[in-house]
Order: C-alpha cells, then sequence, then structure tokens
C-alpha cells in the first residue's frame, strides 16, 4: 500500500519524501482536528460525572 | 540482450530453451509463483493497515493526554481572564446576579497543586472539555456558595482537557477547598472522601449528602471525578463543608490557606 503510494508520487526521492512527509501532516491535522473530537465522546475514557445511566443522557 | 544471456547461463541451457521457458513463465501454467505473489501483497497490505492502526492509536492517546490539555489550559486561560476583566470593571460589590455565561468564580485547592480552576456552570463535556470546573445542573441541581444551606456540586476532568482534578486523590481530610467569588473567600474544608463509587451514584450529590455521614444541612461541596486514572469506570468524590467566608479586600489578598 506504501510502496503503491511512493511509486506514484512525483518527483525524485527528495521531492517524494517531502510530500510524504507534507501527507503525513496533513492526515495527523485530519485526525487531531476532526476525528478524534468526534471519536472522544464515544469512548468510555473521560466521563467524569455522576448521573441516572442512560435516560438521564444529554 | 545481457539479461537473456545471463539467465541462459544460469540456467545452463542454450538460448532456444531460455526463450521457450520466459514464454511458458508469462502464459497458462505457471500459478504458483504468481498466486504467492498476490497473498503476499495482501498480507504487507493488511500488515501495512495494522501498523497504520497502531500509529493512528498512539497518536490518540497522545491528543487525550497532551493536545487536549493545550486547547483546555488556552481556553480556560481566556475565559477566566474574562471574568476576571468583568469582576473589574463591575467594582461595586452590590450583588447585580451571578455572571453564569463566563463562569462564576474560582475554585483553588492547594493540594491538588493545579492553580485556580475556573467555575462555570454545567457540566455537559462541551463545558468541561474547556478545562474548568463545572457545577451540577442535572440530575441534581448544585447549590451555588452564597446560599444559606446546600450542596455547591462540581465536575472536572480528571486526565485530558486539562485535567483539573487529576491530583483529587492527594486531598485529606481537614485539606481547604477555597471558593473565590467576585467578592467572597469561601473556605472549605475536606471532611469525606469516597475513593470509588458508581457512576449512577446520584446520591453523592443531595443537598445533605448522606453517603458523607452528614444528616443535617449545610454548606457543604462536593467534588467529582472519573477514577481510577484515565478511564471512567467509577467516580471519585470529595466532600466538604464550609468553615468561614472572608470578604475579598481591595487588593484579593488571599485568605490564610493559599498562601
Amino acid at each position: 500500500m506504501y510502496g503503491w503510494i511512493w511509486r506514484h508520487l512525483p518527483g525524485n526521492t527528495w521531492v517524494k519524501a517531502l510530500i510524504s512527509l507534507v501527507l503525513a501532516l496533513a492526515i495527523v491535522f485530519l485526525l487531531f482536528q476532526y476525528v478524534f473530537p468526534w471519536a472522544e465522546p464515544l469512548l468510555p475514557f473521560n466521563d467524569v460525572t455522576v448521573d441516572q445511566g442512560m435516560e438521564a443522557v444529554r | 540482450m545481457t539479461a537473456t544471456g545471463q539467465d541462459a547461463d544460469a540456467c545452463g541451457v542454450d538460448d532456444t530453451e531460455a526463450s521457450e521457458t520466459s514464454v511458458t513463465t508469462s502464459t497458462p501454467p505457471p500459478p504458483p509463483r504468481r498466486a504467492r505473489r498476490r497473498i503476499a501483497a495482501v498480507i504487507s497490505v493488511i500488515g501495512e493497515l495494522l501498523i497504520t492502526a497502531g500509529v493512528v492509536m498512539g497518536l490518540f492517546v497522545a491528543y487525550s493526554l497532551w493536545w487536549t490539555n493545550v486547547l483546555a489550559e488556552r481556553a480556560a486561560h481566556h475565559q477566566g481572564d474574562q471574568v476576571r476583566q468583568h469582576w473589574a470593571k463591575s467594582k461595586s460589590p452590590e450583588q447585580k446576579g451571578l455572571d453564569t455565561k463566563d463562569g462564576i468564580g474560582f475554585l483553588h485547592v492547594p493540594a491538588m497543586k493545579n492553580g485556580e480552576v475556573l467555575v462555570k456552570k454545567g457540566t455537559s463535556s462541551k463545558v468541561l472539555n474547556d478545562g474548568v470546573a463545572g457545577y451540577y445542573t442535572d440530575p441534581v441541581k448544585s447549590a451555588l456558595p452564597q446560599d444559606k444551606t446546600g450542596n455547591f456540586t462540581l465536575a472536572a476532568h480528571r486526565d485530558g482537557h486539562g485535567a483539573k482534578f487529576h491530583n483529587i486523590d492527594k486531598l485529606k481530610k481537614g485539606d481547604a477547598v477555597v471558593y473565590e467569588s467576585q467578592d467572597t473567600w469561601y473556605v472549605y474544608k475536606v471532611f469525606a472522601t469516597l475513593p470509588q463509587t458508581s457512576k449512577y451514584d446520584v446520591g453523592v450529590l443531595e443537598k445533605t449528602p448522606k453517603a458523607s455521614g452528614k444528616r443535617k444541612p449545610g454548606r457543604y461541596i462536593t467534588l467529582t471525578t472519573c477514577t481510577p486514572v484515565y478511564t471512567s469506570t467509577y467516580r471519585y468524590i470529595v466532600w466538604g463543608e464550609l468553615v468561614r467566608t472572608e470578604k475579598v479586600d481591595a487588593d484579593r489578598t488571599p485568605p490564610k490557606e493559599l498562601r
């Protein structure tokens, strides 16, 4: 998969490396900005309040 | 051409045979090699996906334990500054209703070593994710410190998003919990802790929290957060009782507990 992407990037090795780095950073940005904030409330790591269970879920 | 020659040399056969073999490899019967290559390709894609999943999970940990703190500290400082500015502007000590939108005051807990914590209305994650403590509006409505009796009930994050109650387990009986409003310092003393309780234990928020051992109405404070650290299986509860109040002076000199 990554080999395929690498082969399809244009330019010489340095250009490819640069593009790969930019792509990786873009993906990290998307994860931090959109995916993780969306996923976080769905995961049971950070509920801090006491409540009455399902009927009181806001 | 050299390649074919080398092939022929390696196989130890003449040119005609070499060309024949090359023809046979590119046409019908050679499935084993190609099939194997395809299987290898599939496995390597699966492997790469698994590695990617591992990296994404690692990033999620970094996000939860580091990045949310960065964002929350920024938001909390900004909002805290706004509250202080409001207070400075409306110097007149008359109670003109609480400004619950920006936050109502600050919580200082020396034993938690986390500076001041802005207190805002509500305990939804939208509020708490800004690195503040929220007072309950649901399922049991919190009292406010200036009320004659009742329970001032707060929640904040244990990890990530400012992690304002991370050190809640450092609070021991007799430790001070000080709430600062625009014109009054409310000094509470911890009298009971509950290191682990169900997340449905709404009773801890009652006006007179019986689980703490109190039977008579008084002016209480309740801190709630999740436990054990990094999970939210249970809740950690700390109860305090008001011991005195102090008027805030012109320099906002903190009470002796905070000095």
